[in-house]
């Protein structure tokens, strides 16, 4: 190690405590939190509610995991700069102070949800209505799900992990789940694999195994998707409401 | 033909001239060669223009005339009106009025900051040297259509009770129906006619009684706003408006009952504003499907007999016909997915099965919130018989519990899962004629057909498409970003242009000048 890397090393903690962590958050004002509810109201309202718990698209970030683990403010701060236009959230032009007054009220919105008797929210004893064994049947038989999944490999402590709301959502579609893969063959009889980075009418996208990102037109060459997430799609047309909460009571028993 | 313009003696001028056509076959549509005047092209709501000088054998030549980018963050949703060469084109507090040759900006209005609901603006309507723009807090705008500068604003309805207004007016004669949104507050629906010249009200309509209301014909409901331009018939001097959801949303046990005349087709006298007739789409609605999708007119034959018809593709997934002269129902039949009725009763209405209303334990639902189509508008091909719609196959959860409330929305819902496909549908019997994969996820543009054979609408990743109407087809795409507007089409120094909206741009599309001259 030569000298310059040592002091720089040496350096480094003092420098993210100096620079990179967020100053001693002071509590907002109540000027600034009414300023975020009326920002809130009108910019966000429609879709996340004016209350910030849900509304006709978007997602209640009171109750909102991407908002619970931004503890510095900067996620929700770029998301409202950039915006999130695959998810249909548009970039926002709003000044610095705005931008903090937003996130003041989200916070305040999400104290007042976690406190007892709020609204419009799902609860994990909202769902436990489910039937355990019936449930575990329908994994093994009827839904197909051993297919894929096991209770003791990829779902092992899923319970633990995953509660109410948030476990019921991922176990009808794992929107998050990036695992379709997709085999290209060209013309010239070239196959590339790769995991499925987009996919249109007029272009199919993969990610190979060095990271490297390649397209071709899809008029150019032959290709197979293989999505495990169809098979989610496939029976959202084939669960009943008792078999989706019977599922979700086994998923429930698997800490 | 004649040439229509939204001048309203000249447009009830051209009304009487194509009266012989009537019932010899499907209406060919009735809109101005040179632009783009009313919201729907015409007051029929087909999205149909008869412009023929793209073609499916050309459209692959056309090239990008211009573009004009807003500078902007909001995204344009307006359909752009173009009248005397001028485009004039929305998002929330803006207007620009821009060189519809050049796209050079004329002039471009700004609403003072307000505190409304900042979520989309589908645009303005023009009448003579009057344009009329809508606000985030439900005022209504006229502007001088040549400066920009303002005329007079009116009140239309009370933001701080929750209400707000995206909707492109719809002017008829001497009215300007006016319609708003206000789903988190347990507000009668209203639609209010204004005097074009002064701004004054001349009626005000109530889709459902003011809370508290004896004797209720909706059952203690709220809501049934009338958020989409609606179309009119100048033969029966009626105009056809759909209406929202009920409120509270999701709570369906503090409204029992049907809840008239939310999620509804109404035909309305536009003088008097009193209510001809209601078709209910969805009784007693737990799931946010607005009936408001464009009530779109055709006169043409079926089951054999010459019929002056309205057509819905509705949120719900099911898309309806009936006899505009009388409200009644000739043809009910999914589109998209649904899981949420048990059939069709004797009026054509689906029978919604109470074991799919939102409950504690979360109900799956077909389709979600969003629907099986939206705001984004369908267009109706004559020649072929196709409503062609953007349709949404998707699953929802939903969940009420009692201490959810009574007010606004009263329960939680999310999304599962969803795809969008365009669907061509077949007015005589339902059926789906072709259908076109859009991508996962939902669509954002609506669908402009034209009397050459052509469809163009955009998919949900960054194309905006031009189909063959007859089977769906696709000629030509460009990757311009996600389109989210319905495109229109106008005629200018001879040459056939395609607008679309992609983000905060407008692009319009043509054939090269030299290919338009030879």
């Amino acid at each position: 190690m030569n000298r310059l890397q040592n002091v720089a090393e040496s350096l480094a903690p003092v420098a993210v405590l100096l620079f990179l962590q967020p100053p001693p958050a002071a509590p907002p004002t109540p000027e600034q939190l009414q300023a975020g509810q009326r920002l809130f109201a009108a910019q966000c309202g429609f879709c996340h509610g004016r209350d910030a718990m849900g509304g006709e698209t978007g997602p209640n970030l009171a109750r909102s995991a991407f908002v619970r683990d931004d503890t510095t403010g900067d996620r929700m701060r770029t998301v409202l700069r950039d915006g999130r236009t695959d998810k249909g959230m548009p970039a926002f032009r709003l000044t610095d102070a705005d931008v903090t007054a937003i996130i003041a009220f989200i916070r305040d919105q999400k104290t007042k949800a976690d406190s007892p008797g709020a609204r419009r929210s799902v609860d994990p004893e909202d769902l436990q209505s489910g039937n355990s064994e019936r449930g575990r049947q329908y994994f093994n038989g009827a839904g197909r799900c051993a297919t894929c999944h096991s209770p003791t490999g990829d779902l092992a402590g899923v319970a633990t992990r995953l509660q109410g709301l948030e476990l019921l959502q991922r176990m009808l579609y794992p929107s998050k789940s990036k695992v379709a893969t997709v085999t290209v063959t060209t013309r010239s009889g070239e196959a590339v694999s790769g995991q499925l980075a987009h996919r249109d009418e007029f272009t199919i996208a993969l990610t190979d195994s060095s990271d490297r990102y390649r397209s071709w037109r899809t008029a150019d060459v032959t290709f197979a998707v293989n999505n495990p997430l169809d098979a989610h799609v496939e029976q959202l047309e084939k669960y009943t409401d008792d078999d989706m909460h019977n599922v979700l009571a086994y998923l429930q028993t698997l800490r | 033909m004649t040439t229509c313009t939204t001048s309203s003696h000249i447009y009830r001028h051209c009304v009487r001239t194509i009266a012989p056509l009537l019932f010899t076959g499907v209406v060919v549509a009735q809109n101005a060669t040179d632009g783009w005047t009313t919201y729907h092209g015409d007051h029929t709501g087909r999205r149909h223009s008869r412009l023929a000088q793209l073609t499916p054998d050309n459209l692959h030549q056309i090239t990008l005339a211009w573009a004009f980018a807003t500078g902007d963050t909001a995204s344009i949703k307006a359909t752009p009106i173009v009248s005397n060469g001028i485009v004039y084109v929305t998002t929330p507090d803006n207007v620009w009025a821009i060189d519809a040759r050049s796209a050079r900006q004329i002039w471009r209005y700004t609403y003072p900051a307000n505190e409304g609901f900042h979520i989309g603006h589908r645009g303005v309507a023009i009448d003579n040297d009057t344009v009329f723009f809508t606000t985030p807090d439900a005022h209504l705008v006229a502007l001088d259509a040549h400066k920009g500068t303002v005329k007079w604003n009116v009140v239309i309805a009370d933001a701080k009770k929750g209400y707000w207004s995206t909707n492109a007016p719809l002017v008829i004669r001497n009215h300007v129906i006016v319609g708003v949104a206000g789903d988190f507050d347990n507000l009668p629906g209203i639609l209010t006619s204004v005097d074009p010249k002064t701004g004054a009200t001349q009626w005000v309509f109530y889709s459902t009684p003011p809370p508290g209301t004896a004797g209720s014909p909706s059952d203690g409901a709220t809501g049934g706003q009338m958020w989409m331009t609606g179309t009119y018939d100048a033969q029966q001097n009626l105009l056809f408006v759909g209406t929202g959801n009920p409120t509270p949303v999701l709570n369906g046990p503090a409204r029992e009952g049907d809840n008239r005349w939310t999620d509804s087709i109404l035909a309305i006298n536009p003088d008097t504003g009193k209510l001809a007739w209601g078709f209910q789409a969805t009784r007693h609605d737990t799931h946010d499907w607005d009936a408001a999708e464009v009530p779109v007119l055709i006169d043409a034959p079926f089951n054999g007999a010459p019929s002056k018809l309205l057509l819905q593709a509705s949120r719900n997934s099911y898309f309806y016909v009936l006899d505009r002269t009388t409200g009644r129902s000739l043809l009910t039949k999914e589109f998209a997915t649904a899981n949420w009725a048990k059939g069709i009763d004797q009026d054509g209405r689906p029978i919604p099965d109470a074991a799919k209303e939102p409950a504690r334990n979360g109900r799956l639902v077909a389709p979600d919130e969003s629907g099986g189509t939206n705001y984004r508008s369908p267009s109706f091909d004559p020649a072929t018989g196709l409503l062609v719609v953007s349709a949404h196959d998707a699953y929802g959860i939903y969940f009420f519990r009692p201490d959810h409330g009574k007010y606004g929305w009263a329960g939680a819902d999310y999304g599962v899962w969803g795809k969008s496909i365009l669907r061509g549908i077949d007015y005589r019997t339902g059926a789906i004629r072709w259908q076109h994969d859009l991508g996962d996820g939902a669509a954002g543009a609506g669908v402009l057909t034209t009397a050459s054979g052509l469809t163009f609408t955009g998919d949900t990743s960054n194309n905006v498409l031009g189909l063959r109407t007859s089977d769906g087809a696709t000629l030509w795409h460009a990757a311009i970003g996600r389109v989210g507007n319905s495109p229109i089409t106008y005629e200018l120094d001879g040459r056939q242009f395609v607008l679309v909206g992609a983000g905060s741009t407008l692009y319009a599309w043509a054939l090269p000048e030299r290919a338009v001259a030879r």
